[in-house]
């Protein structure tokens, strides 16, 4: 170990890894008066941080110095906070500043930028907690003083705004011993469900930096968070930036701008539902008209004119149909007495028919006439008739010693049966009748 | 306290005020029919008296919570008209909270 030799930059690379990386150098604040204070060209400044028993040099790089309000100036005693870095070239170690404050309100600014770090880690800023303003508040609570410029701004604003305004006060101390509390439990209070308020106005009047501290403390930052009813930050003057209004749902930059943003214009409102009344009611009227004239002008038409034509046309329809009505029937009444008279000759043909049957009948007659039995017995044939009267046609009702009337052409001769013979046809062999 | 105030009435302020424009945007470019554009306004009228009343429907009050025997009270504060002044603030400076 005791051969080693280092380098020039090895051995500053060490000490600058044992200063930058050190915990108790980095990320402090600094309390010191000014000196050799440079604005350098290109936007940083240089100094020295001195006390009465020590120096050290500084750099205030253009990017962290841009966000400061006050000029250095030699004397001048301030805090600052940054960390401690080493420059190789030369050697030599300076402390990056990265705020500075000055010195009597330093201590409390000191203390606010603290908080307001810590309260930021906490998530108390971030946008997704802030609650919307409604629009148009039944009852607006205040928490300020009631002897304060703050209340009596926040009136009169509201009461030429609203005229008729529901506002609760509860009356707190905003500046001075137990202020931060104070203003705590009123904010606390006005979100109590009693007093059913919709919106609360939180400040206080324009006044010293340590006048408006109480609004910097951290219960009534917590205050603020914690109320379920939209609040309003509203302290001191536009340049006055309270941690309250980092907080709060809504910012207001004075106590009048915060009655502004939470009390509606009633008289505009009014306008606004009026116009688009009016608005309405005139597109309405012109719609009308519109149509109006459209009716009109399809009354004009002609048969809104004459309005007796649909009838005259009707009738006359009527008239035609009637015509070829009659017309029609004329001649079906003259087709019908045609079918008539041709229905009468039929008569005649039938008559024709009938007689002709007439002459056929007499001509069948005088046939059947030579059909007579008489006739018949000329030609030689004759009738057996039986006892009893009745017409022996065949063998089988004969039986011998039968006796029977047998009826010839000019008589009759009563015989008896010998024999029959049954089978026996006439003109094969002889009968043996007799 | 949403659910509390819509309770009190269906529609807010606001709502109807949205819907009063809405229906003078449609009636104005003339999409409806001539029944519906006067049930729209109807509607419209009925919007806007709904809103006028919304508006008058407060009466000023301004108040104070104050302590007293351990209990907390609401007090009226005498304002003056034009300048919002408060006519008697001793009693007031007594009741801090």
């Amino acid at each position: 170990m005791e051969d080693k030799v280092f380098s020039i930059i090895e051995i500053t690379r060490i000490i600058k890894r044992c200063l930058e990386e050190s915990r108790e150098l980095n990320n402090i604040w600094l309390k010191g008066e000014l000196s050799n204070v440079t604005y350098h060209s290109s936007g940083h400044i240089y100094c020295t941080l001195k006390d009465k028993d020590a120096v050290i040099s500084s750099v205030f790089f253009k990017y962290a110095n841009k966000k400061l309000n006050f000029k250095l100036e030699e004397g001048m005693s301030i805090f600052v906070y940054g960390r401690i870095n080493v420059f190789e070239k030369r050697g030599g170690y300076q402390f990056i500043i990265t705020e500075a404050i000055l010195e009597g309100i330093g201590e409390l600014q000191r203390r606010i930028e603290y908080l307001k770090k810590k309260l930021l880690n906490q998530g108390l800023f971030d946008d997704s907690y802030k609650k919307d303003i409604p629009f148009l508040p039944r009852r607006i609570g205040i928490v300020t003083s009631p002897t304060g410029a703050a209340f009596r701004d926040i009136l009169k604003v509201g009461i030429r705004r609203f005229p008729n305004i529901e506002i609760i006060l509860a009356p707190v101390k905003v500046q001075g011993e137990g202020a931060d509390s104070s203003i705590a439990r009123g904010i606390e209070e006005l979100n109590n469900p009693q007093w059913d308020i919709d919106v609360i106005i939180a400040g206080r009047g324009g006044g010293s930096f340590e006048d408006l501290m109480a609004f910097n403390e951290e219960i009534v930052v917590r205050a603020f968070f914690d109320s379920r009813v939209p609040i309003v930050s509203a302290v001191g003057h536009q340049i006055d930036h309270p941690l309250s209004d980092d907080v709060a749902d809504y910012a207001a930059s004075t106590p009048s701008a915060a009655a502004e943003i939470v009390i509606p214009e009633k008289e505009q409102l009014q306008n606004s539902i009026d116009i688009l009344i009016r608005r309405s009611y005139h597109v309405i009227l012109m719609r009308i008209k519109e149509i109006k004239a459209r009716v009109e002008g399809i009354l004009e038409r002609r048969i809104f004119q004459n309005p007796m034509d649909i009838i005259y046309n009707k009738e006359l329809l009527l008239a035609d149909i009637e015509h070829r009505l009659v017309l029609n029937m004329k001649e079906k009444i003259i087709l019908s007495r045609n079918s008539l008279s041709m229905i009468l000759d039929i008569k005649i043909l039938i008559r024709n028919i009938i007689m002709e049957k007439a002459h056929r009948l007499s001509i069948v007659k005088s046939g059947i006439e030579s059909m007579s039995p008489e006739n018949v017995m000329r030609r030689g044939y004759s009738l057996a008739i039986s006892e009893s009267g009745g017409i022996i046609k065949s063998v089988t009702d004969l039986k011998r010693d039968d006796i029977l009337n047998l009826f010839l052409f000019e008589g009759s001769a009563n015989c008896t049966v010998n024999s029959t013979k049954k089978g026996e046809k006439f003109g094969k062999k002889e009968t043996s009748e007799e | 306290m949403e659910k509390k105030k819509q309770a009190k009435s269906k529609l807010s302020f606001e709502q109807s005020l949205n819907e009063l424009e809405d229906i003078a945007r449609k009636l104005e470019d003339g999409s409806i029919g001539l029944e519906e554009s006067i049930a729209e306004f109807e509607k419209g009228v009925k919007l806007a008296k709904f809103c006028h009343n919304k508006l008058e429907e407060a009466e000023r009050k301004i108040e104070i919570i104050q302590k007293g025997n351990d209990k907390i009270v609401k007090k009226k504060i005498r304002v003056k008209e034009e300048n919002g002044e408060i006519e008697d603030d001793e009693e007031i400076q007594g009741s801090l909270l």
